[in-house]
């Protein structure tokens, strides 16, 4: 494995901590964000055109 | 989130459902980092009507249709969030709801299933998206091993989980 991988991994666990350790009321205002992120993309008419090729 | 559980623990109070309890991605959110989901999943027990021994998810949506809240598919949206209210459908799930945990939400009291019950139904339910928490919660290393393996042995999902070890958690151990 590279320096440059294990500096990838390493920083993505640590991102993963830092969130792990939030308040639940905070993950969960993050979560609102991610699903509302999730929904738009879902709406989206490039994607739902996609969608009919598909 | 803080205004449906206001409205779930109201439903409480007002003796539509007994305890409940979080479970699903939001559960796990408890314990891990936020996981995308666009539902609720509360575990629910059931209060049989007046005079009748039979119980129905019918009081939990007469409660909430009156009051406004419409359904979508297998969904009640309750201020904004679709929500599934899930009865226990086994000794499993009977037994993570008897022992979820109490927590609040900005200040609304309410209950998450415990990561160890969380796993076990993941396991059992067995879709990827099911596999590939129950993968969120060994890496996160939250998991209460002896509690895991109590719970497994009890259920009889031993197997499942030494099959599920060998699949994905070769090398991570």
């Amino acid at each position: 494995m590279s320096d440059w991988l294990r500096k990838v991994l390493e920083s993505k666990r640590a991102t993963r901590r830092r969130l792990q350790a939030l308040s639940f009321s905070e993950k969960l205002k993050l979560l609102e964000k991610l699903r509302d992120r999730s929904r738009a993309i879902a709406q989206n008419p490039l994607r739902q055109r996609q969608h009919l090729k598909d | 989130m803080k205004a449906t559980l206001e409205v779930i623990n109201q439903m409480q109070r007002d003796e539509v459902i007994g305890k409940y309890a979080i479970g699903g991605a939001v559960g796990a959110t408890f314990y891990l980092e936020p996981l995308a989901t666009l539902d609720l999943d509360i575990f629910v027990g059931l209060r049989a009507p007046r005079g009748n021994t039979l119980l129905t998810l019918a009081p939990i949506y007469d409660y909430l249709t009156s009051r406004g809240y419409q359904v979508e598919k297998e969904y009640l949206i309750i201020e904004g969030w679709p929500v599934q209210f899930l009865p226990p459908r086994d000794t499993l799930e009977e037994e993570a709801l008897g022992q979820a945990v109490e927590t609040e939400v900005e200040g609304v009291h309410t209950w998450v299933i415990t990561a160890e019950h969380l796993v076990a139904i993941a396991l059992k339910t067995g879709r990827a998206k099911d596999f590939a928490r129950i993968l969120y919660f060994v890496e996160g290393g939250i998991l209460d091993a002896s509690q895991l393996d109590q719970i497994l042995k009890r259920h009889g999902l031993l197997e499942k989980w030494e099959q599920f070890g060998v699949k994905f958690l070769r090398g991570t151990r």
